[in-house]
């Protein structure tokens, strides 16, 4: 019982650190897109000059960084937890993101939204609470068995 | 085209869980194991596979804000919590409790909700 709780704070863990790199790589983004003039427009004669223009972006590419951070560990936390469990608890991303909004940017957030943030919250706490890993237990046998340590 | 952007999340998810559980549990920050483990990953198929679809999923994802508003697109992409909850239960034979769908549901609302206009 122990060893389950210090492997559900370890995945938590992991996951946050996850969070967090996307959290900050998609402000990233977002400030080196809308940097890039006349992305609304975006059509099939000029993605190539856009791509060119975000290629040297750099806070594109930072953003671009930052995913791949979130990629290797978001990989990591499902070589060891359920895709069920991770997947909802990823979604805590967006309450980061309304809160980010509201301190950095100086976006007016609604009630509505802070409603969602809440429900989100809630929602991540429930799903957090059931057991990390329930794959390969009810088969009886271990599906990392070929699994190099 | 929101459709295929949340199929390929899935799909992507999906082929990502698996082949991490054939590569092996990451349980160590030894770099010399993390670089094995990357080794073994890239040569993985459903690695790779999964690794395509993400790419589509963000290239789909970026070519719809470019004409739709994201107060449209991003609650519509809210299905991925439950497409990719039923593929964990049905193909990756994981155990859904009622507190992880009671827990998902609540997330799915919870982002509608905050994507509203």
């Amino acid at each position: 019982m122990k060893q389950m709780w210090t492997e559900r704070v370890r995945i938590i863990a992991l996951l946050a650190i996850a969070i967090v790199s996307q959290a900050v790589g998609n402000v990233l983004l977002s400030q080196g897109m809308k940097l890039i003039a006349g992305l609304s427009q975006l059509t099939w004669s000029n993605w190539v000059a856009i791509f060119l223009q975000a290629v040297q972006s750099p806070s594109i590419m930072l953003g671009v960084g930052f995913y791949v951070i979130f990629f290797v560990l978001f990989a990591a936390a499902l070589s060891r937890a359920d895709l069920s469990f991770v997947l909802p608890a990823i979604s805590s991303e967006v309450v980061i993101n309304v809160a980010f909004a509201d301190c950095f940017l100086n976006e007016t957030v609604s009630s509505i939204r802070w409603i969602g943030a809440l429900l989100i919250s809630i929602g991540v706490g429930l799903v957090v609470r059931s057991s990390p890993r329930t794959f390969g237990i009810a088969s009886g046998q271990d599906t990392m068995a070929e699994g190099g340590r | 085209m929101i459709a295929i952007i949340v199929l390929a999340d899935s799909a992507g998810d999906v082929l990502l869980t698996k082949g991490m559980r054939q590569v092996g549990e990451v349980s160590t920050f030894a770099p010399r194991e993390l670089l094995a483990i990357a080794r073994k990953a890239i040569r993985n198929h459903h690695f790779l596979a999964s690794i395509v679809f993400m790419v589509m999923h963000f290239v789909g994802f970026l070519a719809v804000l470019s004409w739709a508003d994201l107060s449209v697109v991003f609650p519509a992409t809210t299905l991925v919590y439950v497409l990719g909850t039923l593929t964990a239960k049905f193909i990756l034979q994981e155990t859904i409790s009622m507190h992880r769908w009671a827990g998902t549901m609540l997330v799915c609302l919870g982002v509608g909700l905050v994507s509203l206009p």
